[in-house]
């Protein structure tokens, strides 16, 4: 028992650590947006047309080197700076899979060959956008937004209300700004980011190396017998284990002998945009029926997406 | 005065790990980089962070007759708890992680993880798994690339008459091995690894293994192969061994398959190596 748990604390500082450079890398870029760039630049950048800014959205993460827990604070100064949901959920979708460093990762991991990196991408590329589109329809922009802004404000003023107050009094002000003054702001404002999702990051690896230690996943597997239930068990599978998207390629691999294609294409995309570490982040900056809603079309898109993938493909 | 603690407790705990090389312990050292630059930015954060503390207290200082203090103040009192659970949370992994001694990843794990092997005994399942002992890269259809690729593996360790592997060659030559049985067969492989009992062995049976890390120890499998002694041994879980025989196949009932085996020669029971873990090197 007590080497039970000491494992598990090992497994979950290796995630905190493993992390940490990433959420960093996030909230720096979040913060970078949050003080460089205006609303106005964002309007006249994203399309007016939900088809395009969605598209956009889904070009964008291709962009952003980042794994799916450093996406969130960076999709949150998105929404903050008054990009569309929809185009901001695209690109938290596809962001931590479309980009170089997770492309080489699975082409290594599946013997140097680019099949499994093109249904990967492909996959993530149908999941973004109809999730994406439907997200457009399900969701009043505006609501959103604006109880994103208080939601977000809520969550750091669990920090520093004090503080918070003052920035907004300084976006007010901030052309007038000097650029010394503008990277003190960035500064500040990666810091706060940091203290409000450090703690969400924490939660969720804890809970995610408990699983690992403690709950049995090879009980999993025995439950994969039709192509149907093995996608949802990887897609399960996935979730539980909270791999980082650089790293998931190498254990779907493993996988290879007892799961079919589709399976083990479900568990790449799905695990990439929803699992328990990113799940409690998002919680923390998006309202509860949203995320729902979002992991809920996630899941049955991906569902389908990779049943159609093995089946016809 | 609380952040700057957590943020001098995450650049000391990155600080610690790097200088006492048990970094290696938590993740793949080709990321390792990473978590060293970190440490500069940790510093920086931190002391930014006192900076701004510092001159805040003398601001404080400044307007404490000022209308604005009593405001803020029940704010304080408000989140105070909060602020506790917030902290408490980052400080968590801070003092976990200095303060408990780092466990290393055994047979315990393996049988958590769910590479199990008494589920694999139920053998009308099959789908159990039995990709685990054989490490990653095999494509079901062939691919051209792979096939150059481990046909150079098979080169570099296929000459001569006996394969060691080492720390460094362990997952690509184990690789090759199980994807050329055949070349592999009467040659002389010398290993170490960590005993594992499958349900199904005999005495004189058990498996060798090794965690493979690809990028964190969350992620770690185990990969290693199946020994075959000549007299029953009495060796527990987790005992490390170093070992060497000639290599040959066997069916293995529980997994339904053909897999390699090691007749062992020469064997010895070890100090578990100050690196227990083997690293994916791409």
């Amino acid at each position: 028992m007590v080497q039970s748990f000491l494992q598990l604390n090992s497994i979950f500082i290796s995630l905190v650590i493993e992390a940490v450079p990433f959420i960093v890398v996030g909230v720096f870029i979040s913060a970078i947006i949050q003080i460089f760039i205006t609303e106005e630049m964002i309007a006249k950048f994203i399309p007016k047309n939900r088809f395009f800014s969605i598209l956009l959205g889904t070009c964008m993460g291709s962009l952003f080197p980042a794994c799916e827990c450093g996406i969130v604070p960076i999709t949150e100064g998105l929404v903050r700076k008054k990009v569309p949901l929809h185009a901001a959920i695209a690109f938290m979708l596809t962001g931590p899979i479309i980009n170089p460093i997770v492309i080489f990762a699975t082409y290594v991991a599946f013997g140097n060959s680019w099949e499994m990196v093109i249904r990967r991408c492909s996959l993530a590329i149908v999941v973004a956008f109809i999730v994406g589109l439907l997200i457009s329809y399900l969701f009043n922009d505006d609501q959103l937004r604006e109880f994103l802004n208080k939601k977000a404000q809520k969550a750091q003023s669990q920090a520093n209300k004090k503080k918070h107050h003052h920035h907004h009094h300084d976006h007010e002000h901030i052309h007038s700004m000097t650029a010394m003054e503008k990277v003190k702001e960035m500064i500040d404002h990666a810091l706060d980011e940091f203290f409000s999702v450090g703690k969400f990051l924490v939660i969720g690896a804890f809970i995610a190396a408990s699983m690992q230690v403690f709950v049995k996943t090879s009980t999993l597997s025995l439950l994969g017998h039709t192509t149907a239930t093995s996608i949802l068990v990887m897609m399960l599978l996935a979730f539980l284990l909270s791999l980082c998207s650089e790293a998931d390629a190498f254990i779907a691999s493993s996988f290879r002998g007892t799961f079919a294609t589709g399976s083990l294409t479900a568990f790449l995309v799905f695990g990439a945009m929803v699992d328990i570490k990113n799940l409690i982040m998002m919680l923390s900056t998006f309202k509860k029926r949203f995320v729902f809603t979002l992991i809920g079309s996630i899941t049955v898109v991906v569902f389908i997406g990779s049943l159609f993938g093995s089946l016809f493909l | 005065m609380i952040r700057f603690i957590i943020l001098f407790g995450f650049m000391y705990l990155l600080f610690h790990l790097h200088a006492t090389g048990d970094i290696s312990k938590y993740i793949n050292m080709r990321y390792a980089y990473l978590t060293f630059i970190m440490i500069f930015i940790f510093a920086f954060m931190s002391i930014y962070q006192l900076i701004k503390w510092n001159m805040q207290g003398k601001k404080d200082n400044k307007e404490e007759h000022h209308h604005h203090h009593g405001h803020d103040h029940s704010h304080d009192e408000n989140t105070v708890w909060k602020k506790f659970l917030v902290y408490g949370l980052l400080l968590l992994p801070l003092i976990t992680g200095i303060f408990l001694p780092i466990a290393t990843l055994n047979s315990n794990i393996v049988k958590a993880k769910g590479f199990h092997f008494a589920e694999i005994d139920n053998d009308k399942d099959p789908y159990a798994n039995h990709g685990i002992l054989r490490p990653n890269t095999r494509l079901y259809y062939s691919a051209d690339a792979y096939e150059k690729m481990s046909v150079s593996d098979r080169k570099k360790y296929d000459s001569g008459n006996s394969l060691t592997l080492n720390d460094g060659n362990y997952l690509r030559g184990l690789e090759t091995v199980y994807n050329f049985p055949g070349d592999f067969t009467n040659k002389t492989i010398s290993m170490r690894g960590f005993a594992y009992h499958g349900d199904a062995t005999s005495k004189k049976q058990l498996f060798l293994f090794r965690f493979g890390i690809i990028h964190c120890i969350a992620d770690a499998g185990v990969f290693g192969m199946m020994l075959n002694f000549p007299e029953a041994v009495n060796y527990k879980n987790d005992d490390w061994l170093q070992v060497q025989g000639t290599m040959s196949t066997t069916f293995y009932q529980p997994f339904q398959q053909t897999i390699p085996v090691l007749n062992v020669t020469k064997w010895k029971i070890i100090k578990a190596p100050k690196d227990p873990y083997v690293y994916r090197p791409y």
